[in-house]
């Protein structure tokens, strides 16, 4: 396995584990090399669209689906919580581990609480809708906005 | 991205902000859309799919048109 990838499984399967991006010395232990050489697989990733990081490039905004910061649509996996970065990432938590979990986030306009559960095979029946503002061609230029 | 309860609270949303709506999409869209870009994530060999990928996955669960066109530059 090359470093980015050997970077970017600690970044997940940490996260995974923990409810939160690790620090870059935490992946740095994970992967067995110097910090300032995990630091440039970071700009990489971030250049190949798998990482988001602040402005500081070594503090995860977000490894989709996963959010480093808090945000409306919280999601429960095995008693471990994860914030998402959007609907869409919501359910793409339970999606990523496999495992059964429960989306909790509102209706942006009424915001009336959305309470989804998810089994393996996908979200219980809803009648609950998904918007996306920003057409796909756009959505890297501002990942938060999107 | 986000969820709501209805496509009149969309409209309304969508009003309120002088936006044009987009696109709706439904839950099991959704989930297929999450399996899809996220179900091996966690894995070595998981990657973004391509361009010509995303729009296959997208005309596959109904979703057409340039707005889900990952190089489209004509959307306003």
């Amino acid at each position: 396995m090359d470093l980015d990838t050997a970077v970017k499984v600690a970044i997940y399967r940490s996260t995974a584990d923990t409810g939160s991006p690790p620090s870059l010395e935490t992946v740095a232990q994970r992967v067995e090399a110097a910090p300032d050489v995990v630091r440039q697989a970071y700009t990489r990733l971030r250049s190949n669209r798998v990482l988001f990081l602040e402005p500081d490039g070594v503090t995860i905004r977000m490894a989709p689906p996963f959010s480093g910061v808090p945000t409306q649509h919280r999601v429960t996996v095995d008693g471990i919580e994860y914030y998402a970065n959007c609907a869409w990432d919501a359910l793409g938590i339970p999606a990523a581990l496999h495992r059964p979990g429960l989306v909790r986030s509102r209706c942006e306009q009424s915001l009336e609480p959305l309470i989804l559960p998810i089994r393996e095979s996908g979200p219980e029946a809803s009648t609950w809708l998904f918007h996306c503002l920003v057409p796909a061609a756009k959505w890297w230029d501002d990942l938060v906005f999107t | 991205m986000l969820f709501f309860r209805s496509e009149e609270l969309i409209a309304a949303w969508c009003r309120i902000r002088g936006i044009t709506p987009r696109p709706i999409v439904r839950m099991n869209q959704l989930w297929q859309l999450a399996v899809t870009w996220y179900g091996t994530r966690l894995e070595p060999v998981s990657r973004r799919p391509a361009p010509a990928e995303m729009r296959r996955i997208f005309e596959s669960l109904g979703l057409e048109g340039d707005f889900w066109d990952p190089q489209a530059d004509t959307f306003g």
